[in-house]
């Protein structure tokens, strides 16, 4: 991760290297199309939140990083892997090196916290783990990160009796098991409340920061995306619309992100 | 928004319940629906038919009781003298029931993979589908002739017929219990690059794991009953006593007998609800 460090975009540096690079991305289900020409960078260290209402792709830019979305057209580079043209068993290869926070957690509720965490090695995990064994060092590792996030206490609790901004922590601590060398979180503080979302969001950017690791984060609370994010990048029937850094976002450009929001709801409702 | 105008106001609203609907629903004793008031004739129809088919006769059952109770006389007392045999054989029941549970469950668990619809491929989950209906259509008994024709009488024979049988009834219920499981954790383990292996291993089998040994528990329950049937048909156990017994018209042992299974059957049902409570 020493090289990580070095790459980091410090003032008066060379631009980093972006370890996200998304080309002219174009996704389809069928006919219908649900990212028309993406383009995306994320260069190590940075915060980037991802803004767009519903439907907007957000949510389909994210998984077509990990390749669970179908490509028809453009590139997908995400930590030196070729997303669209990945070979047999870079699937796992890509997946391993990407560190994934969801919006439900997705812990193993019996399971303990230290467990899940260790979970997120087990990529590297040998046959050993037949047996649910994990090496020494992985469990030091693990309860290292659980110190990170906050939660070593609780390593011994089953997942299913934390609180949700705890659970949401250990997640965090598990992606970072996995030694990710990009962190993507879908809307990772959408079950939570503003207060925990506030800190769950500061700890997701002080790994940015600390570990050189970008981390894309999709947020529908546009206040939070301003406060907690070097960048944002707006979404809308599939096209970027803004992509500014947060301090200098034009206000009207991100508003035009949401136009017509309050119309559909009302239909919904 | 609203309050603008009364147009667009109808425009965003939903249709409303149309009034006789919602009068419907408010009154205290609604009028059965058309689908209820036809399909109690239906029922009742395939009940009499059925009752018809199977000889069903309130009559022959008054006439019957009078020998019944004559025989129910004849099993007391219960004559324990030969206690000693009956134990030793109900503890050869109850080994039995233990090795073929164990046997069926382990086996079960291992097709219920292949018939899991989220685990499985297509090509291996159709065919594991139909060989255990073809299984659980079977009844237990066949088995055990099989097998006693196969490997002899006794118990050996028994476990057998107890494994598939227990494949039959519980294989299709594991598979669905490791299809129930919550989806989220096997899509964060398949975001961590695990193997297939392993997002079984953390994604599916926790959250299975109580489901599982609760059925587990179940199946034990019905193998110590379904275990004295079978040495009917010489496939060990108590059975073979038990119709012995009855063909000896040894009734006193009979009784001694009876009441020893349903001493077993009764305190193993209670641990094994005792310990399904604790684990779910």
């Amino acid at each position: 991760m020493t090289s990580a460090a070095a790459v980091l975009d410090l003032p008066g540096h060379a631009p980093a290297l972006p370890l996200i690079t998304v080309r002219d991305l174009r996704v389809a289900y069928g006919e219908h199309v649900v990212l028309d020409g993406v383009d995306l960078d994320l260069r190590p260290g940075e915060t980037v939140a991802l803004l767009g209402s519903s439907g907007s792709g957000k949510s389909t830019l994210m998984r077509s990083l990990t390749g669970f979305a179908p490509v028809t057209r453009g590139t997908v580079r995400v930590a030196g892997h070729d997303v669209t043209h990945l070979p047999r068993g870079g699937l796992r290869a890509l997946r391993s090196d990407v560190g994934q926070v969801f919006q439900q957690f997705h812990l193993i509720p019996r399971l303990s916290v230290l467990t899940n965490v260790l979970t997120g090695a087990l990529h590297e995990a040998g046959a050993v783990n037949l047996v649910g064994g994990f090496s020494r060092a992985h469990r030091v590792r693990a309860m290292a990160l659980l110190d990170r996030v906050g939660i070593a206490h609780k390593a011994k609790e089953p997942a299913r009796s934390l609180s949700g901004g705890q659970q949401q922590r250990v997640a965090i601590a598990r992606a970072l098991m996995q030694q990710p060398r990009v962190i993507l979180a879908d809307e990772p503080v959408a079950s939570l409340d503003p207060r925990l979302a506030g800190s769950v969001l500061r700890l997701l950017r002080q790994i940015a920061t600390e570990d050189g690791i970008p981390v894309l984060v999709s947020l529908h609370v546009l206040p939070l995306a301003l406060e907690h994010a070097d960048r944002v990048v707006g979404l809308r029937h599939g096209r970027v619309l803004v992509d500014a850094p947060a301090a200098q976002a034009d206000p009207a450009a991100l508003a035009a992100l949401y136009a017509g929001e309050d119309e559909h709801d009302d239909h919904d409702l | 928004m609203t309050t603008t105008s009364d147009a667009p106001a109808r425009r965003t609203t939903p249709p409303p319940l149309p009034p006789e609907e919602r009068a419907r629903l408010e009154r205290a004793f609604s009028v059965p629906r058309t689908r209820f008031l036809l399909g109690i004739p239906v029922a009742a129809a395939v009940l009499l038919w059925s009752m018809g088919g199977a000889e069903f006769n309130f009559v022959k059952l008054g006439e019957g009781s009078v020998t019944m109770a004559e025989f129910l006389s004849r099993l007391f007392p219960p004559d324990f003298s030969k206690l000693g045999t009956i134990l030793e054989l109900l503890v050869e029941t109850l080994q039995m029931a233990v090795v073929g549970t164990v046997l069926g469950a382990v086996l079960s668990l291992l097709v219920a993979f292949a018939a899991a619809s989220n685990i499985a491929p297509r090509w291996l989950y159709y065919p594991a589908r139909w060989a255990m209906n073809v299984i659980r259509s079977v009844p237990d008994l066949v088995f055990a002739l099989m097998f006693v024709s196969a490997v002899g009488l006794g118990p050996f024979a028994g476990i057998l017929a107890m494994t598939l049988g227990s494949l039959g009834s519980i294989g299709k219920i594991f598979a669905e219990a490791m299809e129930a499981v919550d989806r989220g954790p096997v899509v964060a383990m398949q975001a961590v690059g695990a193997s297939k292996r392993q997002i079984i291993q953390y994604g599916v089998l926790p959250q299975a794991a109580p489901l599982l040994v609760s059925y587990t528990l179940l199946l034990f329950e019905g193998n110590v009953r379904g275990a004295t049937i079978l040495g009917l048909v010489g496939a060990g156990g108590i059975g073979l006593e038990l119709t012995t017994a009855m063909r000896m018209y040894d009734y006193g042992h009979l009784s001694a007998i009876t009441i020893c299974i349903i001493v077993l059957v009764t305190v193993i049902d209670q641990g094994s609800a005792l310990i399904r409570r604790r684990i779910t």
